[in-house]
């Protein structure tokens, strides 16, 4: 594992999930794969806690699960993004992003 | 989103097994993907698949997360938390045996009000669109309906009804039934139709139309054996033949008047049905569908004012008033149930803080365990919601409980019930009742439940444990929402007991009001002559005289006569002029009850004569007219004139110079109820009677022998002058008496029940605490005994708080007390609400309970063994 990964910051991982699924449907692994790829493996996520996640925005109807037949031929669970979850998606991105200029311009003055 | 979110846990509960299935399959595949990864890039099989899981985490704690993801482990932990509290609950039989039966009693008396509410209040009235029915507030007569019938366009439909006896004979023993004189269109806006045959046709119900009757079912089935060919059957009615055309159906009533038989007015008492001045019909209005009541109410205004100009001599004070059927029925009763209702709902307020005392004392007794469950990882809102299902199981069981002790509650009030709700012959628990017990009591457990476990989660426990560690001496358990709880239901307790307090002084003072007459040993019995037979006033005056004079024979007894007894409910105006005074405005002389007497009945009913003299013999048919009027008749219409030998006579009277002279004055007598003012009235004797209408009487008869054996001698002699004559309404004058305040006893026996049971109640939770508390403190008693204290300061030391908030309840409850009492001003009688000899009695009283409610604790504290005490240490 590289060391220079960092923890998740709280909250987060909904946002990652929702973005990741934004592209096309993708099963748990895929999702954590993806996330991991994407950062350059600069974030690490506890891929216990990918699955929660999964089923709370299922219960939220942020995605929907169905099950499907995977790149290596087996029956996984697939999660896509719903409409609702594509509104939110886009609520969160935005939110994010006005934290983190926030911050970065604080950080910049300081 | 609440709703997908509910739906989507309740998906997930019903397919629980598939849900698990696929939970675990996931999870394994996503092991395997991550396994075949680490395979690939060079590891053996085992390396890989060990490095997958560690990266993974604990996999049971992973789909514990994702089933409380999914909503599942709450549904499944209120299982397991059901099952748990039933167990403990069942363990520890004493406490839910007191919470149950404190929970029972509370919900218990509120079912029972809400039946009733329920019934008279909220249930429709038997009748198809129940809502476009309306009643006028006055009665009528079939004239002026039929004129108001043509004048208006707003109604459907409507129709009168007036109930007069009728005799039933022909079957055994003549029986006085109740005749509904009817109009033809009565049942059209009643919207019934007959069970058997047909209702009275409109061609039917005119001046010598057919004379047909339609039964009631319980006549049918009683008098008639529930004959089922019984249409075209002839019956005799009060000495007249009619032919049976229908049979209404079983669950049939009149809104208001009870009726065995059913006979067009015209057919019945064909005299009366053109008389414009009679009003002696209800009214009933159907309106038409879309029509308001304020249209309805302006056209018959419209009316009243055509009738007035038309017939100034009879129809000059008109005033129709229409309302909603449904309030002419319960109009009256509505303040009383309501009124009830919120008093039997702060009995339940009181009984709930009980059950939350009960619910405080067993969380510190349990402390142990719910510590050593918190130190297991149980999170507070865990042990909170497994406390909350404990106390909503055991208010469901008190509910339950509660259902049961309601259905013996309604049939005691049933026994109970006033004249006002003569409809009440059944009060059913329906959907709504069982409704009404859920919900109460759910929110019973629920919110009472949360009282003490959010408290408990604030710091009680931890004082309460601290407490229980013994580790600082002074350590008094002062919980704050105990406190609350005991000052709040003894405030509750005493708004109760003054607004019971206040009824009940009403009602001694309404018992103690001077009817004008000595009930005692006097019994009554109600005849009429059939008009067939005696239509001449000579003929009834003689079956009177005769009739007397037989009754009068026996030993010990006295007999007299009148037209109408008072508090009967009865009376007959008459408008008079007086000789010399000015003749007013045609349709507005003065209205007097007009009251025919024969025998002494002054006398019988030991009535006392103010001034001038008692009829005698010689004031007979022939002789001068001659009348008795009461005081108020004096003072009202008479002002400063000598009365005796003062001469009067009806309003437009047939011979304007036949006087009457007035040659006595009698004590005012209450003639329409205890409550109500009394009317000028005169008295006048039969035997000058001058309408021969006036066919009934009721004999007073003042006697020392058993009622049962004299009434049976009467019958003898009315059966021997006339066998087809029925006796009917047989009571004591006692009895009457005590009738004509049933509504008012209803109320007192019901407030005064419930503050009873809130006074005991509070009385029970004050007794708790403080016993409570001695047995926390049984240690620095102990300590306090042994540094000498004696009996008089460990008893103020113990009683000290709970006397305190007792106090504090009875000075917050008096305020409240004064502000509610208000609301009763209507029931009371003679007392204002605010009565300060009440309040302060009430107080006084509430007061001893709460002081006698510390004291038993108390004592139990002075016995305490200071050996013993430091020992437990």
């Amino acid at each position: 594992m590289p060391s220079r990964s960092i923890d998740l910051p709280q909250g987060t991982l909904d946002l990652l999930i929702l973005r990741t699924l934004s592209l096309e449907p993708l099963h748990g692994w895929a999702v954590s794969e993806r996330i991991q790829q994407i950062s350059s493996d600069v974030l690490r996520v506890q891929q216990g806690s990918l699955y929660p996640a999964l089923h709370r925005l299922e219960r939220r109807g942020w995605i929907k699960a169905r099950w499907g037949i995977s790149e290596n031929n087996r029956k996984a669970k697939f999660y896509e993004l719903t409409k609702a979850g594509r509104r939110q998606l886009e609520i969160e991105q935005d939110s994010w992003q006005k934290l983190t200029a926030a911050v970065s311009q604080i950080l910049g003055t300081a | 989103m609440l709703l997908h979110d509910l739906l989507f846990r309740l998906r997930t509960l019903m397919r629980r097994p598939a849900v698990e299935t696929e939970l675990e399959d996931e999870l394994r595949f996503h092991l395997e993907r991550q396994t075949d990864k680490y395979v690939k890039s060079g590891m053996s099989e085992a390396e890989a698949f060990r490095r997958a899981r560690l990266e993974f985490g604990g996999l049971d704690q992973v789909k514990n997360e994702c089933r409380e993801a999914r909503g599942l482990s709450l549904a499944e932990s209120l299982v397991q938390d059901f099952h748990y509290s039933a167990s403990t609950l069942l363990h520890s039989p004493a406490f839910t045996a007191c919470a149950v039966l404190t929970l029972a009693l509370g919900i218990g008396a509120n079912t029972a009000i809400f039946s009733v509410v329920n019934t008279v209040l909220l249930n429709p009235l038997p009748y198809p669109n129940p809502q476009e029915l309306l009643a006028a507030r006055q009665n009528e007569s079939l004239a002026n309906l039929k004129d108001m019938q043509r004048q208006t366009h707003s109604f459907a439909s409507s129709g009168g009804v007036n109930i007069s006896p009728m005799d039933f004979t022909g079957n055994g023993e003549p029986v006085r039934v109740h005749g509904a004189w009817v109009d033809a269109g009565l049942l059209e806006t009643l919207g019934v139709q007959p069970m058997l045959g047909h209702w009275i046709s409109a061609d039917e119900d005119v001046k010598g139309g057919a004379r047909n009757v339609v039964l009631s079912y319980p006549f049918w089935r009683d008098f008639l054996g529930g004959d089922p060919h019984v249409l075209g059957r002839a019956i005799r009615l009060s000495d007249q033949t009619y032919t049976v055309i229908g049979v209404m159906p079983r669950n049939f009533t009149l809104p208001r008047e009870l009726a065995d038989v059913f006979v067009s007015l015209w057919a019945a008492y064909p005299e009366a049905a053109p008389e414009r001045g009679v009003h002696f019909m209800h009214t009933y209005w159907r309106l038409k569908p879309g029509a308001t009541l304020a249209q309805a109410q302006a056209e018959i205004a419209q009316a009243d004012h055509r009738l007035a100009e038309a017939f100034p001599d009879t129809e000059r004070e008109r005033g129709t008033v229409l309302m909603p059927l449904h309030e002419r029925l319960v109009g009256d009763v509505r303040p009383a149930l309501l009124i009830l209702f919120g008093a039997v709902g702060l009995v339940l307020l009181i009984a709930c803080a009980n059950f939350a005392m009960l619910l405080m004392a067993r969380a510190v007794t349990r402390q142990r365990e719910l510590m050593i469950r918190a130190s297991l990882g149980a999170r507070n809102s865990r042990l909170i919601r497994q406390r909350l299902t404990e106390s909503t199981l055991l208010a469901l069981v008190g509910g339950a409980a509660g259902l049961i002790s309601a259905k013996a509650g309604t049939t005691l009030l049933l026994a109970l019930k006033p004249e006002e709700l003569h409809r009440l012959d059944a009060i059913p628990v329906d959907a709504r009742v069982f409704l009404f017990v859920f919900a109460i009591s759910l929110l019973t457990g629920l919110l009472f439940g949360l009282l003490p476990a959010w408290s408990a989660s604030c710091g009680d426990i931890a004082e309460a444990l601290r407490e229980n560690a013994r580790t600082t001496a002074t350590g008094v358990s002062r919980s704050p929402l105990r406190s609350f709880l005991v000052t709040a239901e003894l405030a509750l307790a005493l708004i109760l007991l003054a607004g019971a307090g206040l009824l009940i002084k009403g009602f001694l003072r309404l018992r103690s009001v001077d009817p004008g007459f000595n009930p005692a040993n006097v019994i009554t019995m109600y005849l009429q002559l059939p008009g067939t037979r005696y239509p001449q006033i000579q003929l009834q005056t003689n079956f009177r005289r005769e009739l007397l004079a037989r009754i009068n024979a026996f030993p010990g007894a006295e007999a007299a006569m009148i037209s109408d007894l008072p508090l009967a409910g009865n009376f007959v105006g008459h408008r008079l002029v007086v000789e010399g005074q000015p003749t007013p405005a045609m349709g507005s002389e003065p209205l007097v009850q007009v009251l025919s007497v024969m025998g002494d009945y002054h006398g019988v009913m030991q009535i006392p004569i103010r001034a001038g003299r008692d009829f005698s013999e010689m004031d007979r048919e022939g002789q001068p007219r001659v009348a008795i009027v009461n005081e108020t008749f004096v003072r009202q219409l008479l002002p400063g004139q000598n009365p005796i030998g003062s001469r009067i006579n009806w309003a437009r009277a047939d011979d304007p110079n036949d006087w009457m002279t007035i040659v006595g004055i009698t004590a005012d007598v209450k003639h329409s109820g205890l409550n109500q003012p009394v009317d000028p009235a005169i008295y006048t004797p039969f035997s000058q009677n001058d309408e021969a209408w006036r066919k009934f009487m009721t004999l007073v008869i003042r006697t020392r022998v058993p009622a049962a054996a004299l009434v049976e001698d009467v019958k003898k002699q009315v059966w021997t002058m006339d066998s087809q004559i029925p006796l009917s309404s047989i009571q004591a004058m006692d009895d009457l008496l005590a009738v004509s305040v049933a509504q008012q006893r209803f109320n007192v026996l019901l407030l005064g029940s419930f503050a009873v049971l809130a006074v005991a109640l509070a009385g029970v939770g004050i007794y708790g605490m403080v016993a409570y508390r001695v047995n926390q403190r049984t240690h620095e008693i102990g300590v306090y005994i042994a540094l000498g204290a004696q009996h008089g300061d460990v008893l103020r030391l113990v009683m000290k708080d709970g006397v305190k908030l007792g106090l504090l309840g009875i000075v917050l409850g008096l305020a409240g007390a004064l502000a509610l009492t208000r609301l009763m001003v209507s029931l009371l009688f003679e007392v204002k609400p605010t009565d300060p000899a009440t309040m302060s009695g009430v107080a006084l009283l509430l007061g001893a309970v709460a002081v006698l409610a510390c004291y038993i604790p108390a004592r139990q504290a002075l016995s305490i063994d200071p050996m013993t005490a430091l020992r437990r240490e």
